[in-house]
């Protein structure tokens, strides 16, 4: 006899509108779990989709993603030149926010080589890839464009020439990929007037000298205009057979610069970048569980001394233990089981409406059960000690 | 054939001056088909004594023999599963009839039942059998909450007899009805008593009750101090 069903049924109303409650805790601690997926899939997106043999990048530095890293463009020439090497591009890369379609999107900007260097998209699912040295853009769809669209930015237009969703930035953003040239100019354009004051005062600086004639200070004025060949990394691949280890040492002992595999890079993401967002996530996970387990142990607790009385008769009667164990735990169970379905349920038909990307991962979803059961069976504790003390004299009397 | 016998029974709760004899060398016994009524005021040892005898209190010291076997004596419970032995051969009636809730009144006679591992076909059959000879069939799939007080003691009662139980202990199955419907359920108990030859004892501070029974012992601080039998 399903004593905890029959007791269930009775108490539909409360049973259920508990186990939407409970549920929709299990709701949040899954979008958890999805943002936390989510979170380390989008930051390590970038390097998993460029994917080269090396990340050079200035010296002990972590960069380009996980800290700032400047490198002059014109390194990748000594680069090249180092044994092993095949081919080193220039790779700049940075976030920005503009105008897109009248709306202010908050985007990432990657500058590469488009005539066969690296670091350029792999996967273009409409159009095709940028082949014309400027004003031409492949973008992430998030950035809401389509391919033809004319996008201003800074002083010129750019046309959508194709589509790439493999990857975003590990902020989560769209990407736009420029040819290195329009990237560097995007990113270091400066306001004319700003450009006019500093000549000025550096033109003011370079006369005040006395060994410079006003005629020299003009001409020394452009040599000194700030330099915007700058890259954030030099994009290594190796010549087959060539020793990863060996290159980067080498590159490392002569040029003076850090050089990491992609697999290195992964790690200096995770434990830099994502490291503390992964553990801020896991601590409210870990959070929501808990509360989950105590909201179940209190409407578990208030459920079995609402029936201690007849608790008390069955014992009388001569119940085993283990009918009431049953009973208290089923019902612990089924509360658990039945929130955990509802959440599940919720959050597999509304993570699209999420404004960060949840990856639900069904390992995740199966891990949170076995926590969640194991809880249920935690939270059943407290009414079956109650349960299991209550004296069958107390069914005797008035 | 003797059911229950209780000898020399006494039960002291606390020690030191915080003692208290609730019972003390109290000796009865009771047979098949036996009537026992346990009279006195509050405060008697009428319920000590009922838990004493229905396993639930252990005495302090004294001897109960149950169906043949003796079940405790002076170092305590000589071995016996009590809980087999109150799910298998006793029922109980209680005063505010104590069914469970959020089962039907079918259910409730089937609990018993579940729990000595009737077959299922059987244990409906046996329960809606019990419900027909306490005339109240027709609300088998009613919840308690549904029935009026004399329909809940007579399902309380089609419970006890779901065993076939050789002893019936009562506590108070009146106290909650009106003197109509004490009377009806004091009828039944000696008509069960008679038909199904089961030893019952009520325990019961109302003397009009218990008219016609075999046994009357009377309670004051913890010591018979009268037994006797009513006439018809």
């Amino acid at each position: 006899m399903d004593l905890a069903v029959y007791d269930l049924k009775l108490h539909r109303g409360r049973f259920i509108a508990t186990v939407l409650g409970v549920g929709l805790l299990f709701t949040i601690v899954l979008a958890m779990n999805g943002l936390y997926r989510g979170n380390i899939n989008e930051g390590l997106a970038l390097i998993k989709a460029t994917k080269p043999d090396l990340w050079v990048v200035e010296r002990y530095r972590g960069g380009p993603f996980n800290e700032q890293s400047t490198l002059p463009e014109f390194y990748h020439y000594s680069i090249k030149a180092m044994p092993g090497v095949e081919k080193a591009s220039p790779f700049i890369y940075y976030t920005v926010e503009r105008p897109i379609s009248g709306k202010s999107r908050h985007f990432s900007i990657i500058g590469y080589d488009v005539f066969g260097g690296l670091g350029g998209p792999q996967k273009i699912y409409a159009g095709r890839n940028i082949e014309e040295a400027h004003y031409e853009m492949v973008a992430h769809p998030k950035l809401g464009v389509r391919l033809g669209d004319r996008i201003p930015l800074g002083l010129h237009t750019y046309t959508v020439v194709g589509l790439t969703k493999e990857a975003v930035s590990s902020d989560g953003e769209a990407l736009v990929y420029l040819s290195l040239p329009d990237a560097q100019e995007v990113l270091y354009q400066r306001d004319n007037e700003e450009v006019r004051s500093q000549r000025e005062r550096l033109l003011r600086t370079l006369s005040g000298q006395s060994y410079l004639s006003p005629s020299q200070a003009e001409k020394l004025l452009p040599k000194l205009q700030p330099d915007t060949h700058i890259v954030n990394a030099i994009l290594v691949r190796l010549k087959p057979g060539a020793d990863r280890t060996e290159v980067s040492g080498g590159i490392e002992k002569w040029l003076y610069l850090s050089a990491f595999s992609t697999e290195e890079e992964l790690q200096l993401m995770l434990k830099g970048r994502l490291a503390s967002m992964t553990k801020q996530l896991l601590l409210f996970r870990t959070l929501l569980l808990i509360i989950s387990v105590i909201i179940v142990a209190l409407v578990i607790y208030t459920f079995t001394m609402e029936k201690i009385r007849s608790i008390a008769v069955m014992k009388l009667i001569g119940a085993p233990n283990w009918v009431i164990i049953r009973l208290v735990m089923e019902q612990s169970l089924l509360l658990t089981i039945g929130a955990f379905l509802f959440g599940l349920a919720l959050i597999h038909n509304t993570y699209q409406l999420f404004p960060r990307t949840l990856l639900l991962v069904p390992g995740d979803d199966l891990v949170t059960f076995i926590v969640a059961f194991a809880g249920g069976i935690i939270a059943s504790i407290l009414g079956l000690w109650h349960a299991l003390k209550t004296q069958p004299a107390m069914a005797l009397g008035g | 054939m003797e059911i229950l016998r209780i000898e020399g029974l006494s039960k002291i709760f606390g020690s030191g001056h915080l003692e208290v004899r609730a019972l003390e060398d109290i000796n009865l016994s009771v047979s098949e088909g036996d009537l026992m009524a346990l009279l006195g005021p509050s405060g008697s040892g009428k319920t000590t004594l009922l838990l004493c005898t229905s396993l639930i209190l252990d005495p302090t010291g004294g001897k109960i023999v149950f169906d043949g076997q003796t079940i405790f004596q002076k170092n305590g419970w000589a071995g016996v599963d009590i809980r087999r032995i109150r799910r298998e051969k006793i029922g109980f009636i209680f005063q505010s009839h104590n069914l469970i809730p959020f089962l039907t009144a079918k259910q409730n006679v089937l609990f018993p039942l579940s729990l000595i591992g009737l077959r299922k076909e059987e244990a409906e059959s046996r329960a809606m059998e019990l419900l027909r000879y306490m005339e109240i069939a027709d609300r088998a799939d009613y919840l308690p909450a549904l029935l009026s007080g004399g329909e809940q003691q007579r399902v309380a009662v089609a419970r006890a007899l779901a065993n076939n139980a050789k002893l019936i202990l009562a506590d108070e199955p009146t106290a909650s009805l009106d003197t109509g419907r004490g009377m009806r359920v004091m009828e039944l108990l000696k008509k069960i008593a008679k038909e199904n030859q089961s030893a019952v004892i009520v325990v019961t501070h109302d003397v009009r009750m218990i008219e016609g029974f075999d046994h009357v012992y009377q309670l004051k601080d913890g010591r018979i101090i009268d037994e006797g039998q009513t006439q018809n």
